[in-house]
């Protein structure tokens, strides 16, 4: 544990470095996308680890962008409207969460589907509130943060560290959980809920709490995307892709394990922009698929976590 | 199309949520057979049921391989199969939208009062005798019957001496077959482009849901029901409305069956 | 007052009745057995009186309260206990973590601090011979020490009654001698037992009375040796190993 603690605190000061050394913003901008990705997944993972496979996390990042930017353009500071994009992400995460007292498995993962492709078709369509296919622009930059030197906090510079510091909070966030009475909660619901309830655990409460805490990391990383590439329209937040993405990652690095998926984020991330894209650029995508397949067909122990809902075959 | 999806889960018990991709797949195919080689729409829908016939042994071996529970891993996997259907489709179509916009198809037929578009009376005429010859051949054929019997239970087809291998096979070249030629039928109708899929996978499992599993007739009738409910949608309220209706439809759906897709499996 | 009481319990998937019209009390700090032939509706019968099951008619009431359909957490906090058949570990917690979530979750206000915690869980694993495997993955467990780890986490409810569903199957006679000392001592600590057993002979050497079940409905209701006499227990299958 304690050589762990040592490695991650390396590895963070690692991760400061490279706005120091002045990397081209292109790829402060890549790592910060992949910090992103990493903390959405590590998001995501959170929520698994309590039993739900979500096909929608979309939802909440997209929630996220779009409450961040409609309260940065009617005026609330970035740091503002980026809590209150999380808190909207939170919110609608929990009333996802719903579903859940009538839905397991693999039916509770079609519904979060449904849910954020709901998501996506009513931003489309609300065009008075979202600008509709053209989304909102000219959203306010992060702004410089007057008691931290200029370097650390101009335009990419600063989107990195607060994208790296997002990633950070979400892996404290697990951790802090997972030696917890409420990691303990999640674990015993996921893997046997009858009998967790038998014990006196009521499943809905302790779901609706895991909806709650990943969607708010999740629709935070959406805030702040929102603030970084300063527009959001439906299809680039509400994307399948921030669904698909982090589920990718997550059973790839390692289902309900601490950084199994923001490690795999992040190597997935760079491996696809940085070396497939030049060599096929439409194809690029593909890898993520690959290493969904693979990992479902071959890697089943990594996939222990999807033993949840209904019937099962026990030992 | 709908009807391919549930053969397969009733199989194989795994929800294809490529299905829709297979569908635009298949439309993609037969547009550009279309625009090569200037084939007529009519065989355009067995060609391009075989060509996903590769597709379809693949997505055989694939599912059988998914570790339990079936429904989840075989979504997840799916899911996965998705993305890399519509990837490579981007890749090789481009983004575009397309049409398989043959001038016979666009002429208008007189029934009466009603003014009717050629090309829509043509694909849903052609979409009956699919599904008609499909009927045929799964109720009166042995080969029919033994894929019926395998999908209800495979266990009991197995302990009758069904090949159950065999006809879980020619479920998924059936299932994929029927996607391929769909996909040709809504090319006709409506632009395909790589993002199509989701979609319709969504309308599929709906009417999976409402028809229940392997309930032929059902099947139709839930199709018209839906169709109606789409078009009454788009010209009520707008086509942008399509997607967030279809995304109700099946909360709705999963919420009042509350994940009994796979059981109900009578025919 | 019956601690655990069903009256006219029946239950119906389909067109098979696996209950009907059971009525069961019992008292508290009394061992009851329950035997039958296999589908005889036993475990049927264990799951509505958990809450875990809702019965097509009929009502279940625990310590006076409806606990009927459920939901399972009710009769769970108000007292109930239950191992399964076939054991359902938490597959991916350890052993002693097994044992922790009844502690944590409904014992809280006993033990405060996470070490009283860790404490009463190693002594519940203490109790079924399992302290040295505390760290052990609970999956990973044979078949004896599963079922001795499904009466743990049974008591770490601190239930007032334990549903104990065929603790004894599966296991070598020396297994079996060890379950009956079990029974003896949950008894001795004022436990309530309601017990499903395939063994005649196991039960009735703990068992101040006992059941049995007939394709679906209660045919004899008495302390062993009544039992055992019985012709109609006779002509029911009773088990192999004793008669």
């Amino acid at each position: 544990m304690r050589s762990g603690l040592a490695a991650l605190l390396g590895m963070g000061v690692l991760a400061s470095v490279p706005p120091a050394l002045g990397f081209h913003p292109y790829y402060l901008f890549l790592l910060s996308t992949a910090f992103l990705l990493a903390a959405v997944a590590s998001a995501w993972n959170l929520l698994a680890y309590a039993g739900p496979i979500s096909f929608g996390h979309a939802a909440f990042f997209g929630l996220g962008a779009y409450g961040a930017a409609l309260a940065s353009l009617g005026g609330l500071s970035p740091w503002g409207a980026i809590a209150l994009g999380g808190l909207a992400g939170a919110a609608g995460a929990a009333g996802v969460g719903l579903l859940s007292i009538r839905l397991r498995g693999a039916y509770l993962a079609l519904g979060t589907l449904a849910c954020a492709e709901l998501l996506r078709g009513l931003a489309l369509i609300w065009s008075e509130v979202t600008g509709g296919g053209a989304g909102l622009a000219g959203i306010p930059a992060l702004p410089v943060l007057p008691w931290l030197p200029r370097v650390l906090t101009e335009g990419r510079a600063g989107a990195y560290y607060l994208a790296l510091a997002l990633l950070g909070a979400a892996l404290g966030l697990f951790a802090l959980i997972r030696r917890s009475r409420v990691g303990l909660a999640f674990a015993a619901l996921r893997e046997e809920e009858e009998r967790a309830s038998l014990l006196g655990l009521r499943p809905l409460p302790w779901t609706l709490l895991a909806f709650a805490l990943s969607g708010l990391v999740t629709a935070l990383c959406g805030g702040l995307y929102a603030h970084v590439v300063r527009v959001v329209e439906p299809d680039l937040v509400f994307s399948r892709h921030y669904s698909i993405l982090p589920l990718v990652m997550a059973t790839f690095g390692g289902l309900h394990t601490l950084l199994g998926p923001a490690a795999a984020a992040i190597a997935l991330y760079l491996l696809s922009e940085l070396v497939l894209h030049p060599l096929l650029p439409a194809l690029h995508q593909v890898g993520y698929a690959l290493a969904l397949i693979a990992v479902i067909l071959y890697l089943p122990g990594g996939l222990a976590g999807l033993r949840r809902g209904g019937r099962r075959a026990h030992p | 199309m709908a009807l391919g999806f549930s053969m397969i889960l009733g199989v194989s018990r795994s929800l294809n949520l490529a299905h829709g991709d297979l569908v635009v797949l298949g439309g993609y195919v037969g547009y550009s057979l279309w625009a090569a080689a200037g084939l007529s729409p009519v065989l355009l829908l067995p060609v391009a049921a075989l060509a996903l016939a590769p597709a379809a042994l693949v997505w055989d071996w694939l599912l059988k391989r998914t570790p339990e529970p079936k429904e989840l891993s075989s979504l997840v996997l799916t899911f996965g199969l998705s993305l890399l259907l519509q990837t490579v489709m981007r890749a090789i179509w481009r983004g575009e939208y397309r049409l398989i916009a043959e001038s016979s198809l666009g002429a208008s037929l007189q029934l009466g009062t009603l003014a009717l578009n050629r090309g829509r009376v043509l694909a849903a005429a052609a979409a009956l005798a699919v599904v008609g010859l499909l009927w045929l051949a799964l109720t009166r054929t042995r080969w029919g019957q033994a894929v019926r019997a395998t999908s209800i239970d495979p266990q009991a087809a197995a302990l009758v001496g069904i090949n159950v291998d065999g006809a879980r096979r020619s479920t998924f070249l059936l299932a994929l077959g029927l996607s391929g030629a769909t996909g040709v039928l809504f090319a006709t109708l409506h632009y395909v482009h790589p993002a199509a899929g989701v979609e319709l996978t969504l309308m599929a499992i709906v009417l999976s849901i409402w028809a229940g599993v392997g309930h032929l007739r059902s099947v139709l009738a839930a199709g018209l029901l839906l169709g109606m409910i789409e078009a009454l949608t788009v010209t009520g309220w707008g086509p942008g409305w399509r997607e967030p209706v279809v995304a109700l439809m099946l909360l709705g759906s999963l919420l009042a069956r509350s994940g009994g897709l796979a059981r109900g499996h009578a025919h | 007052m019956p601690i655990l009481e069903g009256r006219g319990v029946s239950v119906a998937f389909g067109g098979l009745s696996a209950l009907r019209g059971v009525d069961v009390a019992i008292e508290e700090r009394e061992v009851v057995g329950l035997l039958g032939p296999n589908g005889s509706g036993k475990s049927t019968l264990f799951n509505v009186l958990g809450g875990l099951l809702r019965p097509t008619s009929g009502e279940v009431w625990f310590r006076g309260q409806r606990i009927t359909g459920g939901p399972p957490w009710v009769a769970g906090r108000l007292g109930i206990g239950r191992t399964f058949q076939i054991p359902r570990p938490f597959a991916g917690l350890s052993v002693l973590g097994s044992v922790l979530v009844g502690v944590t979750f409904r014992t809280r206000h006993r033990y405060r601090r996470a070490a009283d915690r860790r404490a009463e869980a190693e002594r519940l694993l203490g109790l079924v011979g399992l302290a040295d495997k505390a760290g052990a993955r609970a999956a990973a467990l044979s078949l004896g020490e599963m079922k001795r780890l499904e009466l743990a986490v049974a008591l770490s409810s601190r239930p007032a009654l334990l549903l104990l569903d065929e603790l004894a199957s599966g296991l070598s006679p020396k297994g079996r001698e060890e379950v009956v000392l079990f029974y003896a001592r949950l008894r001795e600590r004022g436990m309530t037992i309601f017990a499903v057993e395939h063994s005649f002979g196991l039960l009735a050497q703990v068992a101040d009375r006992m059941l049995v079940l007939d394709q679906g409905q209660i045919v004899v209701d008495g302390p062993p040796p009544a039992v055992l006499a019985s012709p109609r227990v006779a002509a029911a299958y009773l088990g192999e190993e004793e008669r």
